[in-house]
């Protein structure tokens, strides 16, 4: 076994080097974790909330940190995208965490880089909606199952 | 009288003369017809021309892809056969002795062959095949047989001295066939105190095929799982070696998609993005090929053979299976086999290669080992146990892999169909805006009409020229009749040609534009058609996902594990 020692020590330098960058195969076991379904109808309840409503985003918030199980806004994905149902001619609408708003989408209206790659997935209709973070899209289906994706980043695995 | 003779006279010439003219005129007139109709006959056959030209070079484009493919085939053919005469050339006698060591503990079985025979044929191996482990194997076999303790350690020290994996595993297996149980765990042991799970060798994946189905005792499966167990903690401590994995899943996935089936001609042919569109329905009937291939998996759990059958078969593939200097050649067959397969497309043939490749690297980590199983376990020499077992260890990822290409496939659905019928650009969502399209088309067509008809003028110079001629002539009707009437006539003549003329091109035009706006007519409703289809099919195809994903995710290790042969037959 003495040649599982020394590769031991490899790797976890290679580790302890990738550490900051990484988007763990563990780490991440927390973020896929099944959503709650208050949390699914917290998000489909945007529609009924008007753009500026300060008291509307306070509890959405309060919401979202029971979901996450955390007060740091830093664990929290940057930001939500879902299906509008507003309908025509609104097509997504998108919660910004970091700025906390809530806008609506028109259907030639493009949005935020970072929130555009989202876009075509919230669209589909196999997933309720997509948590944005800074490297990866957490696409969550209607009954709450999460997986992850590396759309978006420059991923060579 | 004179005067009226003459006159009468000189009327009745310049009266012929006229009437020549008039005759002239009309001959010239007629030419004029013939010359026109037939430059309309000469146009209409450049058209037909332009036509045929094009469907020619569609059908020499076609012709000359067929072609490549065909000698492509033909070629991958010759060269699996010169390919598989040169293996057999170099590594031939590899095989010969492979079969010689199942021929032997077969004939041990039944106790019909000699010692002196065993003894002789072995050391003749021995001679033939220098450097070859199984050669010195055989020989410490027969002498242990016969009960040449010196020769046996002999030959057992100079076997592990060439391979010591591959012999350790060969004892071990023969200890188990002979139903030596203590002495088979103690090579067992012998042979994970080799292994390193970031470094393991190829023919690892046949102990771990043996230990699995369950011709070991129990001792050794728990031995084994421990081994693996923790092996899998080490290398799932970081994401590097899974993510490895996923990627190698993800172009897995990418590469398994069906040829496509040519049945969107029309969109083929006037759809701008059609690469996209069939990119998409490539990716989502993938779909159910996966949910195809990880059912065979899963469901191939096959007790129906008998310890002695399939230790047999174990230590046939493990000495059947390439040895590491037959390799390169190995590859090259499998490529041409691919290209075969691929129906002659080498670039089809070469992603799935590549996808591939893993398999013929020499030394693999063990997740790395477990996707090899998973991709083709004849190749990575292993059986159809030993993919299941691999494809549930690597489950988590697999789901993780296989999340990421749905939704890199379905990111790349295009939103609109850009369709270009003739110069008329526009785009549908799914088909459903067919009135509108129409009409669009229609106003398209009444502009072009409107464009074309005022490209051609109204022939006002050949008219104002035939009223002058006229006006002309009639200002000498008094002075000199005859001339005048001449010049009426030539006047007329001119100003009726001309109109003639105008109003023929004009129809034709009018004729037509109305035509080509029929056929597009006809083009759009049938893209649009298409499009309904396509978006169907799509949507359908893409649906299958869901299932799969649900099937990849219920596969459990603990399921395939304990379903070895013995809980098997406790169960029986």
């Amino acid at each position: 076994m003495a040649r599982i020692i020394l590769q031991n020590e490899n790797f976890d330098f290679d580790a302890s080097k990738k550490q900051t960058t990484s988007t763990g195969f563990l780490s991440d076991r927390g973020l896929l974790k099944k959503r709650s379904q208050k949390y699914l109808d917290l998000i489909a309840s945007l529609d009924q909330k008007t753009l500026s409503e300060t008291k509307g985003i306070e509890e959405l918030m309060k919401g979202l940190q029971e979901e996450f199980g955390t007060a740091e806004l830093a664990s929290l994905p940057i930001g939500i995208v879902a299906k509008c149902f507003l309908g025509d001619p609104y097509e997504v609408h998108r919660l910004d965490l970091t700025a906390q708003i809530i806008r609506h989408y028109k259907i030639n209206e493009s949005m935020e880089p970072d929130f555009e790659k989202a876009r075509t997935l919230a669209l589909h209709n196999a997933y309720a909606l997509v948590e944005v973070y800074k490297e990866k899209l957490i696409l969550i289906r209607l009954d709450g199952t999460a997986s992850k994706t590396d759309i978006g980043t420059p991923t060579n695995f | 009288m004179a005067d009226q003779a003459i006159s009468y006279a000189d009327l009745s010439y310049i009266n012929s003369e006229l009437r020549s003219i008039g005759s002239y005129i009309s001959g010239i007139s007629n030419e004029i017809g013939v010359i026109s109709s037939k430059q309309d006959n000469l146009e209409n056959d450049l058209v037909v021309l332009q036509s045929d030209l094009a469907k020619l070079t569609s059908l020499f484009n076609e012709f000359v892809d067929a072609d490549t493919r065909h000698k492509a085939l033909q070629l991958a053919e010759t060269r699996v056969g010169n390919l598989r005469q040169e293996l057999d050339l170099k590594f031939g006698y590899y095989a010969e002795v492979r079969r010689m060591a199942i021929g032997i503990l077969q004939a041990v079985d039944v106790g019909i062959v000699n010692d002196n025979t065993l003894q002789f044929t072995t050391e003749e191996v021995m001679i033939k095949a220098p450097g070859y482990w199984l050669a010195p194997a055989l020989v410490a076999l027969a002498s242990w047989i016969r009960d040449d303790r010196h020769n046996t350690e002999n030959a057992l020290n100079e076997s592990l001295r060439r391979d010591d994996y591959k012999a350790t595993l060969f004892y071990m297996l023969i200890m188990r066939r002979l139903g030596r149980n203590d002495a088979s765990l103690k090579w067992l042991e012998r042979y994970f105190m080799h292994q390193n799970p970031h470094n393991l060798s190829r023919e690892f994946i046949t102990i771990l095929e043996a230990v699995i189905t369950g011709v070991f005792p129990p001792a050794a499966r728990q031995l084994m799982m421990s081994n693996v167990k923790d092996w899998l903690d080490l290398l799932t401590h970081t994401d590097n070696f899974v993510n490895q994995q996923k990627a190698q899943w993800v172009s897995f996935f990418e590469a398994s998609g069906p040829l496509p089936e040519g049945k969107y001609p029309l969109l083929e042919k006037y759809c701008i993005n059609w690469p996209t569109l069939t990119a998409a329905l490539k990716a989502a009937k993938t779909h159910k090929v996966l949910q195809a291939y990880f059912q065979d998996i899963v469901s191939s759990t096959d007790f129906s053979k008998s310890v002695k059958v399939q230790l047999d078969e174990i230590l046939s593939l493990l000495v059947v299976n390439f040895d590491d200097e037959e390799l390169p050649l190995q590859e090259q067959v499998r490529l041409n086999q691919l290209i075969i397969q691929m129906d002659g497309s080498k670039s089809a043939a070469e992603a799935m290669m590549n996808s591939e490749k893993h398999i013929f690297e020499e030394k693999v980590d063990f997740l790395q080992l477990l996707t090899n199983a998973s991709f083709n376990p004849q190749l990575a020499g292993a059986t159809k146990a030993t993919q299941t077992l691999a494809v549930s260890i690597s489950q988590p990822w697999i789901v993780e892999a296989y999340d990421t290409f749905t939704a890199q496939s379905r990111n790349k659905i295009p939103k609109t169909i850009e369709l270009t019928i003739e110069d008329f650009k526009t785009s549908t969502k799914d088909g459903g805006n067919e009135n509108e399209l129409v009409k669009s088309q229609e106003l398209f067509y009444e502009n072009t009409l409107r464009i074309e008809l005022g490209r051609i003028s109204f022939p006002w110079g050949a008219i104002i020229i035939g009223s002058l001629l006229c006006l002309g002539a009639i200002s000498f009707v008094v002075a000199a009749p005859l001339a005048a009437l001449v010049g009426v006539g030539i006047g007329g003549v001119i100003i009726w040609m001309s109109m003639k003329n105008y109003n023929k091109i004009k129809k034709a035009i009018i004729a037509n534009v109305e035509e080509r706006k029929r056929k597009a007519k006809e083009v759009l409703r049938g893209c649009i058609a298409e499009t309904v289809d396509y978006r169907n099919e799509l949507a359908t195809e893409d649906a299958n996902a869901e299932e799969v994903r649900h099937f990849i995710a219920a596969i459990r290790a603990e399921d395939f594990t304990s379903l070895s042969k013995e809980t098997a037959r406790n169960i029986i």
